[in-house]
């Protein structure tokens, strides 16, 4: 949980951004072998086989630790990113990161960081999304990333060719609009699930005078000021977003399905997720976990009714944890006023299924983000209702070189779970290239096992949202029972 | 023939037996190690910019980085190679000390993890003694171009050593038993130095925390270490027993390099040249990072 609605933090690629109109230059010679193709200046892309090499989609931090990791186990590997520099989400002011001014994490520094690199003792707690940026830098410089990324590059297409056994990955240089094709023995998808916006519609919507955004556009403060604002949705990023506006605006509604249990950032003079994980470390059961924690936010904050908020309809641990301790101080101060699900827009007011109605300037739709990957096919990602199905959220029953990095939400820090993706992703690799008996054998689950969860005992609600949802301590034990499983048959 | 083994070392990369990856560290994630507000670092850089890969130093118990500043630092860097010392907690000049009765071997992993966060790629880790344990839990976390250990300090508990010490010398067991440290003196870290060198050098050790000398006790097991693994010992050592250096070359699948009539401080002892020789030719035929071909 990293400091979003719907918080995992990647890289985006939009292939659909058009070019910069600029004349295309003559088209760039790569070093690698040029085999036949194109040849330049018949308007086909050129052509590059990269052999045993594997392609990488994104440089956020799950591209960038399937990247290291590939070439950590020796396995040559190029990778491609939209934007300049690396970073994905983290990338403040880049098109499509959704981080705003004031994004701080919200899960400590241990759970979240690659193992293999931890963040500085001189970081806080909860790092900044600036601090995360500048982390994400010095680990691309540390591993020697950057050379193997190419920047400012779209990825327009990727198609498996050859019985599946290898892939045609066309790219766009944003810059001189040339495009040229690359042949991969493998795809490492990393491309991010946060960045594209997903946008309810009421009815009236189109007439309603004031202004309608969503987080994703949402960069900072400044925006709320002066107004009445309406902000919907009790993500982490919709619960920040109403702490903001209740600092900033005139008033704040807040609208919300359910009620949600607001989770404090520190018990004990400790991060409370530590405090979490200090009791899974000690093996403490589930129903008793559950009691704890509910015993102790019920002491320290008490019964959310009573602040006119809804009550959780759900157990402990059963939705996305919400990490915000200022947002029932502000309901407490008036600041805002917790509000239903809305039920129609007017000229000038919002009105919600109870037949409030509210007048407001501003609609802020924390509604979270949509799965996107534009340059493939869904078929080959296992697609059933809105979503991949994927074996460890990873593999596709379809193909055994096309495997999807970050598409998780953990209850717990992000990277953590990016480093070991990435690592049995590389193992995989490895082993279709020196043993594919094994791998065959070990990927032959992924179209078994692929609506497997990850739930260590909750039953999670049951939204676009928690598709993606993983309990870390049981996606990470998985995880590490498939590393193992690669090694010993070494 | 120090050449030779040093093949043979490299050879040898393997993975040793039932060692697997870790990565559910749950107490490491509820309890992590406490920041340091200062940490000792002593580096020196070769004359040209050189695109090798940093070695990192990590002394052994009572140590500090001077007993690699002293010599192998300014001379490796010499040589070509970006190189660094490190303090871990409470030793030499890194802050800590206060708190040193309550330091664990894992604060001493966190700090030297710490200290790779900030070099400019990943690095050639050289752990002396204790600190070669700490270097091995660190290469089981993150992936090192290549790993040295000094007359290592064994992982599969010094139970054998304390028993060594205690017929070597009885009284120094017993303090080490109470919590004190273990007993620096010149004659147990050094075979060919004259008396003033060898004196000083031993005035200049400090105090070790006594939770790390017990845990020294403990048999660990460490996570695959991918990387290439070079190990150095002398038979004339008194604090680890060559039997113990032989073993932590063999769980590695590598042969130990010798160097006989050195005491047990290989970087400070007479001929502390002739070992980081031979380091220096194992680091320089280390594969490339990105490109090194897994067993």
């Amino acid at each position: 949980m990293c400091g979003m609605a719907e918080p995992t933090p990647e890289t985006t690629v939009h292939p659909q951004a058009p070019a910069p109109p600029t004349a295309p230059k003559p088209r760039r010679r790569t070093p690698a072998k040029k085999a036949a193709g194109a040849a330049a200046g018949d308007g086909a892309p050129a052509f590059v086989d990269r052999g045993d090499a594997w392609a990488v989609v994104g440089a956020g931090p799950h591209g960038m630790s399937a990247l290291k990791a590939l070439l950590q186990n020796g396995i040559e590997a190029d990778g491609f990113e939209r934007e300049s520099d690396v970073g994905g989400n983290w990338n403040f002011g880049a098109e499509n990161s959704r981080v705003y001014e004031s994004t701080h994490l919200i899960s400590s520094k241990p759970f979240t960081q690659f193992p293999d690199f931890p963040m500085p003792d001189a970081y806080p707690d909860y790092p900044s999304h600036r601090q995360v940026k500048d982390y994400f830098g010095r680990y691309a410089d540390h591993f020697g990333l950057r050379a193997r990324i190419r920047f400012s590059t779209d990825v327009v297409g990727a198609v498996p060719v050859a019985d599946g056994r290898a892939w045609d990955v066309t790219v766009r240089d944003r810059t001189t609009a040339a495009e040229t094709t690359y042949r991969y023995a493998g795809l490492v998808v990393g491309n991010g699930h946060n960045w594209s916006p997903k946008q309810p519609t009421y009815p009236g919507q189109d007439t309603f005078g004031g202004e309608i955004i969503h987080s994703a556009d949402y960069k900072g403060a400044e925006v709320l000021r002066g107004k009445r604002v309406l902000v919907v949705g009790a993500g982490n990023t919709g619960c920040d977003v109403a702490v903001e506006s209740a600092q900033n605006a005139v008033h704040t509604w807040h609208s919300t399905r359910r009620g949600y249990y607001y989770n404090p950032k520190y018990m004990t003079g400790r991060p409370s997720d530590q405090v979490a994980d200090s009791l899974l470390a000690l093996k403490i059961p589930l129903p008793v976990r559950r009691a704890m924690f509910k015993g102790s936010l019920r002491f320290a904050v008490g019964d959310l009714t009573k602040f006119g908020l809804k009550k959780p309809d759900h157990k402990f641990f059963e939705t996305h944890p919400i990490v915000n301790q200022q947002l029932v101080y502000y309901v407490g101060h008036g600041d805002i006023t917790p509000s239903e699900d809305i039920d129609h827009f007017e000229h000038d007011a919002v009105v919600f299924t109870d037949g409030t109605r509210a007048e407001v300037d501003l609609v802020v739709f924390c509604t979270g983000y949509l799965v996107s990957f534009p340059f493939l096919d869904h078929a080959w990602l296992n697609w059933h209702d809105d979503h991949p199905q994927l074996f460890l959220q990873i593999f596709t029953p379809a193909f055994d070189n096309l495997v999807v990095s970050g598409l998780i939400q953990p209850d717990s820090g992000q990277w953590t779970l990016a480093h070991w993706q990435g690592m049995l992703i590389a193992r995989v690799a490895e082993a279709l290239r020196q043993r594919p008996g094994a791998a065959r054998g070990f990927l032959s689950r992924a179209s078994a096992e692929a609506d497997r969860r990850f739930s260590a005992g909750t039953e999670y609600k049951n939204s676009t949202r928690h598709y993606y949802e993983v309990a870390h301590q049981d996606y990470l034990g998985v995880l590490q029972d498939a590393i193992r499983e690669l090694e010993v048959s070494a | 023939m120090n050449a030779m083994n040093a093949v043979k070392a490299r050879a040898g990369s393997g993975n040793p037996l039932r060692r697997k990856t870790k990565a559910m560290r749950p107490w490491d994630w509820s309890f992590p190690s406490a920041a340091v507000s200062h940490r000792e670092v002593i580096s020196a850089q070769p004359a040209e910019p050189s695109d090798r890969p940093p070695l990192l130093m990590v002394h052994g118990v009572a140590h500090g980085a001077w007993c690699f500043a002293e010599n192998w630092v300014p001379a490796a860097a010499e040589k070509g190679w970006p190189s660094y010392a490190v303090s871990l907690r409470g030793h030499g000049g890194s802050a800590g000390a206060r708190h040193l009765r309550r330091t664990l071997t894992r604060d001493y992993v966190h700090d030297v993890m710490q200290t790779i966060t900030e070099l400019p790629s990943p690095p050639v880790l050289i752990g002396h003694s204790m600190g070669a344990i700490v270097a091995q839990l660190v290469a089981e976390r993150y992936p090192l171009r290549g790993l040295v250990l000094l007359a290592p300090a064994p992982m599969h508990s010094a139970v054998g050593d304390l028993i060594a010490i205690a017929k070597d010398r009885p009284a120094d067991l017993g303090r080490a038993v109470i919590g004190q440290t273990l007993s620096m003196e010149p004659d147990i870290l050094f075979e060919g130095l004259d008396a003033t060198t060898a004196r000083a050098y031993s005035d200049r050790t400090g105090m070790e925390s006594p939770l790390v000398q017990w845990e020294l006790l403990l048999r660990r097991t460490v996570g695959p270490v991918r990387c290439p693994v070079l190990v150095i010992g002398t038979p004339s050592d008194r604090l680890v027993r060559p039997a113990d250096v032989r073993r932590t070359a063999d769980s590695y699948g590598v042969e130990p390099v010798w160097f006989p009539g050195m005491g047990h401080d290989l970087m400070l002892d007479a001929g502390w040249d002739r070992v980081l020789d031979t380091v220096l030719e194992f680091a320089a035929e280390l594969p490339a990072w990105g490109t090194a071909a897994p067993r």
